[in-house]
């Protein structure tokens, strides 16, 4: 609602009633008689810009600069000023307390109007580069160092966060030797506050499970505690993220996992790609949510694909949403590839109505290697089992 | 009498419920009027939301954030936040996040009506 308010400061009843009617078509306008009345306007709400005459009763537009200047959250309101006096010394005077623009009565409409969004727009653009520095900033925290690695497997990551994009997060963390956790989830809402929220929420995670791992290695304990700590601290109330917890213990090739409403996972190997399905509720809306942990065995060639909303809210050529079954499908065609998750990310890039992702696409690829394996166990008894699991070539 | 904002049609249906219409869309850009408008709502007294996906065909993060708000909000107060003529966009995002444990469904604006009733 505020995004684009005006204050207008104008003790002539006639023009500040045009001023309200011209710029209120484009702008949420307010409106005020002197200098006494807008200060009392800016307490209630700050504007995105003042266009003030100078010449007013009670406190003039220099006198209302001057008072916005004493304040930090007003010092920085764009100022226009809008005046009958168009003598060089009140042009002066108004430069130099810090005037954005100086316009003299009488005045072309349109000329206020496409100055107006001049400076709207620069200052729009001054807030955007901020946001996207810090939001960039964020992004790189939230990312992993390093990627577990163990012996006969290959873990891949790719993401990309968008400059406004939202609240992804990935972790991985060894608490003990042989066992790895992975977190990958995605904090609702866009832009800063979420990549904010993101930031602290990891944090808040991390430590829980800090706290947890030396009691339990449930997935589904750890997340039914995260939850508590959405519903129940007062800084996280309006936060809900969901959230991918995956226990990974390589040495017997086993993934466990609970899952609070983020996208499912693909499982994919020699025989095909499948949705890992079972799943729980979205944290942060329901106390009494219960989790469960599912488990599966990573087969020899068979990878484990974990992704953002951003990749299944890509939209494609055909007007619909990639979705699940068109993840199934380019995974498909990337598996096998030297470098799946690029392979699968530029097909599906391919078949997109934009040539970039709409949103932040974040991608975990953990695959158990099928040659490895093999030659860990010493040649495969070929002869005598038909059902064994290898490629016979 | 009916109140609009933005895309939203806020039509009173007793003293505590009101039928919420999502327009095209509900995602990041209208997301926070959304709140705006329920949160007004929720002040004037109204405990129950039916919130009408008839024409719905995009539904973000954001705005499935506001609606969650909207939840944890009225549900200490015994309010209710339910779903009618769900389209399948609006569909597809609650069967991924598993809400439909929370958010009751009826086929027509009318049978949710008559289940809060």
């Amino acid at each position: 609602m505020s995004q684009h308010s005006i204050l207008i400061v104008e003790d002539e009843h006639t023009l500040r009633r045009l001023l309200e009617y011209r710029l209120g078509k484009q702008y949420n306008v307010r409106t005020a008689a002197n200098g006494e009345e807008a200060l009392e306007r800016i307490k209630e709400e700050v504007p995105r810009l003042i266009i003030s005459d100078i010449m007013m009763p009670k406190m003039d537009g220099f006198a209302l600069q001057a008072a916005l200047q004493e304040m930090d959250h007003t010092k920085a309101i764009p100022f226009i000023f809008l005046t009958a006096k168009a003598d060089e010394a009140s042009r002066l005077k108004g430069r130099r307390t810090g005037v954005d623009d100086y316009i003299t009565k009488p005045f072309d409409i349109d000329q206020l109007l496409s100055r107006v969004d001049r400076l709207l727009e620069r200052t729009a653009q001054f807030q955007n580069q901020l946001d996207a520095k810090i939001g960039q900033d964020f992004s790189q925290k939230l990312m992993p160092k390093k990627m577990p690695s163990a012996p006969g497997y290959r873990a891949l990551f790719h993401s990309a966060p968008k400059e406004h994009g939202g609240g992804d997060i990935f972790d991985a963390t060894q608490p003990r030797p042989g066992t790895y956790f992975i977190t990958i989830g995605d904090v609702m809402g866009k832009g800063l506050q979420a990549k904010f929220y993101a930031f602290s929420f990891l944090g808040y995670i991390r430590s829980t499970m800090h706290a947890m791992l030396r009691n339990t290695s449930s997935p589904a304990e750890l997340m039914t505690r995260v939850n508590q700590v959405l519903m129940d601290d007062p800084p996280l109330e309006d936060t809900f993220a969901s959230l991918l917890l995956i226990r990974w213990e390589p040495e017997r090739n086993l993934i466990t996992y609970a899952n609070a409403g983020h996208c499912r996972p693909v499982l994919i190997g020699p025989r095909g790609a499948e949705i890992v399905p079972y799943s729980d509720m979205i944290l942060g809306l329901d106390a009494g949510a219960t989790f469960k942990d599912t488990s599966l065995v990573l087969q020899p060639g068979s990878a484990l694909i974990s992704y953002t909303d951003g990749l299944l809210e890509q939209v494609m050529k055909s007007g619909e949403q990639l979705g699940e079954e068109g993840i199934l499908q380019h995974a498909n065609s990337a598996y096998g590839k030297a470098d799946p998750v690029q392979s699968l990310l530029t097909s599906v890039l391919d078949d997109s109505v934009e040539s970039k992702f709409g949103d932040d696409v974040l991608m975990f690829w953990l695959e158990r290697e099928a040659s490895k394996d093999r030659q860990s166990r010493g040649p495969a008894p070929r002869w005598f089992s038909p059902f064994s699991e290898g490629t016979e070539s | 009498m009916q109140a609009t904002t933005m895309n939203f049609t806020i039509e009173p249906i007793t003293h505590d419920s009101v039928v919420i219409r999502i327009g095209k869309a509900l995602d990041f850009r209208n997301a926070a009027d959304f709140k705006a408008g329920a949160q007004e709502q929720v002040r004037s007294g109204v405990r129950n939301f039916i919130l009408d996906f008839t024409e719905t065909g995009i539904l973000d993060s954001t705005g499935l954030g506001s609606i969650f708000s909207l939840y944890r909000q009225v549900s200490p107060m015994s309010g209710q936040v339910v779903f009618a003529s769900v389209s399948r966009p609006v569909q597809v995002v609650v069967q991924l996040t598993r809400t439909y444990k929370v958010f009751r469904q009826f086929p027509t604006v009318e049978a949710a009506r008559d289940a809060i009733r």
